[in-house]
């Protein structure tokens, strides 16, 4: 029996995801953790999901002040949330509540195994409007938006992020999170 | 009896009786009381009465109800209510009472137990007249339209009323020679909810004593109550308050809260499973508490300090945030 002594192999080729990682540096605003987490789930969201327009936030869009962390918004293929009351009045009206045009959302990225307090849902919050300002938007946000007409844009319900968990299995879990008291949908 | 829907409001404040000074468990007694509080003021506690005999029927309970130390307290801040010491108060107030008070007072239950039961047979002779009225009118109807069936029917019907009615009621068509309601129908056993006719209404503490609440979840329970939320404990449903939109006899509960400190850690696999056990039942999950601005001086601490002294004054009003959570869909 003849063993076989195979010359040392290359490496195999990175995946998909850590080529995406590694073709996206950290600006250095934010621990390499919290970059890499939020570009893998870019990643799952743009891939597995379909979400278009995705973009990394590292400073508020209301105080210009560094976030706690990185945050994604992008817009779904679908409407992910409908307020109870709109969904009642889609309904009355004969239509589909969930066939409504699509909504820019927010996206907290996060680890499973991360402990989270209220202080920190309080601080993510307080940077973030209710609607999430595309590139374009942001730039007319730092010149002429005086009266707050981009950045204090409102919808029902408030504000809202989509909470994003990792799993160390790659699996992403998403939750809406809403800041206050907000009736539940009846789905 | 009061119409249900109309309560009058009772005298305020109202004592809320907490079991002995060693057990804080806080009881209502008088059935005004507790419809008025859940009318008036969302306060729904949990009636914890049952039958001696099946102390497992669970269903159906009846009083008295127990409020939850955040409801008692709730009431105690808002001056409608006060702490009476249960086992004291009795105590000392039945002592205080002659053979003769407590003679009387059992005298008198013994009137309005024998007035019960006469009540009730009178309402049962009313009942068994209106269905033989209704039987005979019934039978000579149709005897009216078909004579031979109807003669058939007729004298089948009248044996039957013998035979049915024989026992209680020789005579039926006249009441006056009743038999029960000549004699004493035999008293039925009352037992009051309340001790008032015998002791009177317990005095109020100078300083009323408030009972003691875990402050985080008090600040939660009392942000949900300002906003006219129906609380009611939440263990059956896995959180600590299941929070209703209104008279949960009316509504299905919006959300399973849950408290915490502004600055305690809980794991994320808390909030998916909090998240996806409330959307499973179409609830949100929500976990709230005091924003503290930071962590030397938070307003919790103030809380926690001003709730040991008992004094409201310098209370400020601490914001309470609250986070719901739902299942993303996707």
């Amino acid at each position: 029996m003849t063993i076989q002594t195979s010359t040392p192999a290359a490496a195999p080729q990175p995946s998909a995801l850590t080529s995406y990682i590694n073709a996206n540096p950290s600006s250095g605003t934010h621990l390499q953790f919290y970059h890499t987490l939020a570009l893998q789930i870019l990643h799952n969201l743009q891939y597995q999901h379909e979400w278009t327009y995705l973009r990394i936030h590292t400073h508020s869009p209301l105080t210009k002040t560094l976030l706690p962390r990185p945050l994604l918004s992008g817009l779904p293929p679908h409407r992910i949330y409908v307020h109870p009351d709109d969904q009642v009045e889609e309904l009355k009206r004969g239509g589909d509540p969930l066939k409504g045009e699509p909504e820019r959302e927010w996206v907290l990225p996060t680890h499973l195994a991360e402990k989270w307090s209220l202080r920190r849902f309080g601080e993510v919050f307080d940077g973030i409007g209710e609607v999430p300002p595309t590139e374009a938007e942001e730039e007319i946000i730092g010149k002429e938006d005086v009266e707050g007409r981009w950045s204090r844009r409102e919808r029902r319900g408030g504000k809202r992020v989509l909470l994003a968990t990792l799993g160390d299995d790659s699996t992403v879990l998403y939750y809406i999170v809403h800041d206050g008291i907000v009736k539940p949908r009846q789905n | 009896m009061p119409a249900s829907h109309s309560n009058p409001a009772p005298d305020l404040p109202i004592p809320i009786f907490q079991v002995s000074s060693k057990v804080e468990r806080y009881l209502l007694y008088d059935i005004n009381t507790v419809t008025w509080l859940r009318q008036k003021h969302n306060i729904l506690g949990v009636l914890i009465g049952t039958l001696p005999q099946i102390p497992q029927q669970n269903v159906f309970l009846g009083l008295p109800l127990e409020l939850q130390p955040e409801e008692a307290r709730i009431l105690v801040e808002n001056g409608l209510g006060y702490i009476v010491n249960d086992l004291d108060w009795h105590t000392k107030e039945l002592r205080s009472k002659s053979t003769a008070q407590i003679e009387a007072i059992k005298a008198d239950l013994h009137k309005d137990g024998v007035e019960v039961a006469r009540q009730l047979e009178k309402s049962r002779q009313n009942q068994a007249r209106l269905a033989r009225r209704k039987f005979r009118s019934n039978s000579s109807s149709s005897s009216s339209s078909d004579s031979a069936i109807g003669h058939n029917i007729k004298t089948r019907a009248d044996e039957s009323e013998e035979t049915l009615f024989d026992n209680s009621s020789p005579q039926a068509s006249t009441p006056t020679t009743f038999a029960p309601s000549n004699s004493d129908p035999k008293a039925w056993t009352i037992t009051p909810a309340t001790s008032y006719p015998l002791l009177s209404n317990p005095p109020r503490p100078k300083s009323p004593s408030l009972p003691e609440v875990n402050p985080c979840s008090y600040a939660l329970f009392k942000h949900l109550h300002s906003q006219g939320y129906f609380i009611t404990p939440g263990i059956r449903f896995g959180c600590q308050f299941s929070v209703y939109p209104g008279d949960p006899l009316r509504f299905h509960s919006h959300f399973l809260a849950m408290s915490a400190d502004w600055d305690e850690e809980f794991g994320l696999l808390d909030l998916v499973g909090g998240g996806r056990l409330g959307t499973g039942v179409k609830k949100g999950w929500l976990i709230g508490g005091v924003e503290g601005k930071n962590t030397e001086q938070g307003a919790l601490e103030e809380i926690e300090s001003t709730g040991a002294a008992a004094t409201r004054s310098n209370n400020h009003e601490a914001r309470v945030r609250t986070f719901c959570i739902e299942w993303g869909g996707m």
